[in-house]
């Protein structure tokens, strides 16, 4: 049974319609359309954009709405009408939100009423913008005029491209998923090339050595962010990533970690100021230290114990840090300052580019940490663990122990983060180690690729590296992390990058391209009698 | 038809009066089991008659409330799962539990980690020691593949493989940790006769090539008088018989406990019938 498409349009209609007036009470009009004149290279310098860029970023809206409605897998490639009947009547619902709350609000404000007391970023110049600066009733008319326009045209162009062949086989050709480039045939080729991967290793190392000395300061502060974000995802990546205990309150093992080096090497308030090595040494260590404590108690038990376990620790810890018990020790709410800097053969070591040199070193060791862990008998014990636990205890894993030394592991790299966290800054104080920086860090993890150390990399890019970069979202940032978090739980639950299980039975070529049991026929069927060939 | 197969004089596996309780009902209430050494033993009963309570008491995954578990004069019981499983003891389950998400050879290697001695350590620096026990562990997990049949199939991950071979990959784990006792729960369930065969085949070739003691729990009476040295009948979590299949076949509280009281009575009308039918044929 068909839907028929005006209901369809409808239905899409009604979502877009509530999006965009949600969108206008929160007023990301204004940010979106902010945001569209950066991308255009005319930055507003008043305050509000121009007009024209407002206009621009309903017509995406419109655009979008068209599509989707267009694209519901009912039409055939032979239903134009039906798809563009769609496109039209979801337009036409947008249009009427969008020009009904163009209308009372800009009612409202005709009236000089102010709703910023009722809904804070509904100011008046953003109503007068939705409403192209006319009065109520021509701005509603425009609204729905532009809304439905955009929509239909936009459908219409989505019919043609999806009933033309040529211009669909091109799409696909060329739309290959990052997942599907990276894990393609020729680039695992190119990998396996002994001269090619030595080429692209060096090409990587000298555009880490010369990058941090030709950007400047500011990228190598985003830059070395997203390197200690990286640091703590593969951490993280440990416990819950490979043996799959979730640990909410990771932040716990990162405060402990920059407190112990802040208070080992800052004149206020111990006045010890040692080495940055053994003060580093030191944090990891300690940090590990109490990532084994805090495992011993719970570890045994299954389930989310520990994730409550640490959520509650890093909350202590944290309020601890601010108050008034622990003042004189650890300088309370106002945190430590003049956190030393690395030192090298006697001599200050600690500009930008230096520590930017640090930070990768880090992120290499770490990573190859990680890397040599996920291929050992003991990151195979974590995943069997994190599969089912019943079945590794009685394969013979000591889960406890398995458990008790990933979480100690990946304590400790939150202590080494932790360390070089503080003294890049040069600070550390109670609301760095706020539980947001464990949500951060977790959410990398699953978006990136859950247990895919080069997923984790694009976690952290994609999380730390582009908000920093997009400095119009920053206040939206938990909704952007909300919806991209059910985003990718419905479309891509496994993660950007997914983890993949390593070829081991055959190494050559031909086994890889084979990927489903259903191309080995001859092993299915006949399975003569095992053993007999003995 | 029952195995001729000669019986070593040592015994394997031996519970002593084991009772499990769990709150008021007593699942397994003070069986007594000995199987000798090379022995294909099974357990039998109807549901819920604590069979595969007495297998979990055995591999570890219960502690019994009372009675000692013996595996090879080593007091055994409440012991940790994984230290029962380092003793040489390993186990199938009723419901398939491989590692669904990790390929079929991964599931092998993980089942020989009672013979890893390399640690995380050794991993890091990639120690001779690490590298040989991870070439040894590869190069018998193709060997181990290739002895239940699944050669070429070792890349694939264990949940996309067809349920028969999730079966034969499922003890094949378990032999990866060189077992001298093997536990198989319902190792034919949900089979059709041709696939069963081949899996009875396989279970005895396991005992006469490799050597190994099985204890299986099985619903398939022909699997159970096909291959089983010794049958022992639970009830109500209680031993109700012992024996060899042909004197189980003819056991009275056996057939009782299978079809209600006066069921022997029916089975021996059954068998006159059967007896005069033949007559009439022959």
């Amino acid at each position: 049974m068909r839907t028929s498409p005006v209901r369809n349009g409808i239905q899409t209609g009604t979502i877009f319609g509530i999006i965009m007036v949600m969108m206008f009470l929160i007023g990301f009009t204004v940010i979106g359309a902010e945001l569209i004149g950066k991308i255009l290279g005319n930055p507003s310098i008043s305050g509000m954009p121009d007009l024209i860029y407002f206009v621009i970023f309903m017509i995406l809206v419109g655009v979008w709405c068209g599509v989707s409605a267009a694209k519901r897998p009912l039409y055939g490639p032979d239903s134009v009408k039906d798809a563009v009947l769609a496109g039209l009547s979801a337009g036409a619902i947008c249009g009427l939100c969008a020009a009904v709350t163009g209308f009372i609000f800009g009612s409202v404000a005709a009236n000089h009423i102010d709703v910023r007391a009722y809904l804070v970023s509904v100011s008046p110049e953003s109503i007068s913008m939705f409403t192209f600066n006319q009065n109520p009733t021509l701005g509603a008319l425009a609204l729905f005029g532009v809304m439905t326009l955009s929509s239909f045209l936009s459908a219409l162009v989505a019919v043609e491209v999806r009933t033309s062949q040529k211009i669909r086989t091109m799409i696909e050709n060329t739309s290959g998923s990052i997942s599907e480039t990276v894990h393609s045939q020729r680039i695992s080729d190119l990998l396996n090339n002994k001269y090619a991967r030595y080429g692209f290793y060096l090409i990587v190392a000298i555009a880490l050595i010369i990058l941090p000395r030709t950007w400047g300061g500011y990228w190598n502060y985003v830059f070395g962010t997203v390197g200690i974000y990286i640091i703590l995802g593969l951490g993280l990546n440990i416990i819950t990533g490979w043996a799959g205990q979730l640990v909410i309150g990771y932040v716990a093992f990162f405060a402990i970690g920059a407190y112990t080096f802040a208070l080992l090497t800052a004149p206020v308030p111990h006045n010890l100021l040692w080495n940055f090595w053994i003060a580093l040494a030191l944090g990891i260590v300690v940090a590990g230290i109490s990532g084994l404590l805090i495992g011993l108690p719970i570890l045994n038990l299954r389930g989310d114990y520990l994730a409550i376990v640490t959520l509650g620790f890093s909350e202590i810890i944290r309020i601890l840090l601010k108050s008034d018990l622990l003042t004189t020790f650890t300088g309370g709410p106002r945190g430590v300052h003049d956190v030393g800097g690395p030192t090298l053969f006697g001599s200050s070591f600690n500009t930008d580019v230096d520590f930017m040199y640090i930070i990768i070193i880090a992120v290499l060791v770490v990573s190859f940490l990680a890397y040599r862990l996920q291929n050992s008998h003991t990151g195979k014990a974590w995943v069997a663990i994190n599969l089912d636990e019943t079945v590794a205890r009685a394969t013979g894993i000591n889960a406890f122990v398995s458990k008790l030394l990933a979480l100690a592991l990946s304590a400790a790299i939150a202590g080494l983060a932790g360390a070089l966290f503080a003294s890049r800054n040069q600070f550390t104080g109670p609301d760095d180690h706020q539980l947001m920086v464990a949500i951060n860090v977790i959410c990398l993890v699953i978006v990136g690729g859950i247990g895919n150390i080069p997923g984790i990399f694009l976690g952290a890019f994609a999380l730390k590296g582009l908000p920093e970069i997009l400095r119009e979202i920053e206040n939206y940032r938990m909704l952007v992390f909300g919806i991209l978090l059910i985003v990718m739980m419905r479309l891509r639950p496994e993660g950007f990058l997914p983890a993949k299980r390593p070829v081991l039975e055959k190494f050559t070529a031909d086994q890889r391209s084979s990927t489903d049991p259903a191309s080995h026929p001859g092993n299915l069927e006949t399975n003569t009698p095992p053993g007999k060939g003995k | 038809m029952e195995s001729t197969h000669k019986l070593g004089m040592q015994v394997c596996i031996e519970t002593q009066k084991v009772s499990k309780i769990f709150g008021g009902l007593t699942a397994v209430n003070a069986v007594n089991l000995s199987v000798p050494e090379g022995a294909i033993a099974s357990i039998i009963g109807p549901n819920g008659a604590g069979k595969t309570t007495l297998f979990n008491c055995i591999s570890g995954y219960y502690k019994p409330e009372h009675g000692q578990i013996i595996f090879y004069g080593q007091q055994i019981q409440g012991e940790q799962t994984y230290s029962v499983a380092s003793f040489g003891i390993a186990r199938t389950y009723q419901n398939i539990r491989l590692f669904a998400d990790m390929t079929a050879i991964e599931n092998i290697i993980v089942g020989q980690y009672p013979r890893f001695t390399a640690n995380w350590m050794d991993a890091i620096i990639s120690t001779r020691r690490e590298q040989n026990e991870e070439k040894i562990a590869i190069e018998e997990g193709r060997r181990l593949l290739k002895f239940v049949g699944l050669e070429g199939l070792g890349d694939h991950l264990a949940r996309n493989l067809p349920y028969g071979a999730q079966r034969r990959l499922e003890i094949a784990r378990a032999l990866a940790n060189k077992p001298r006792l093997l536990l198989l729960d319902e190792p034919t369930a949900g089979m059709n006769p041709q696939e069963t065969d081949k899996m009875t085949h396989f279970i005895r070739s396991l005992r006469d090539e490799l050597g190994i003691t099985i204890l299986l729990i099985e619903h398939d009476m022909r699997v159970v008088m096909d291959i089983s040295d010794q049958i022992t009948v639970l009830d109500y979590g209680t031993k109700i018989a012992e024996g060899k299949p042909r004197e189980i076949q003819s056991n009275q509280k056996v057939i009782e406990a299978y079809l209600g009281p006066g069921g022997s009575s029916l089975t021996k009308k059954y068998q006159l019938r059967k007896k005069q039918r033949h007559a009439i044929i022959n």
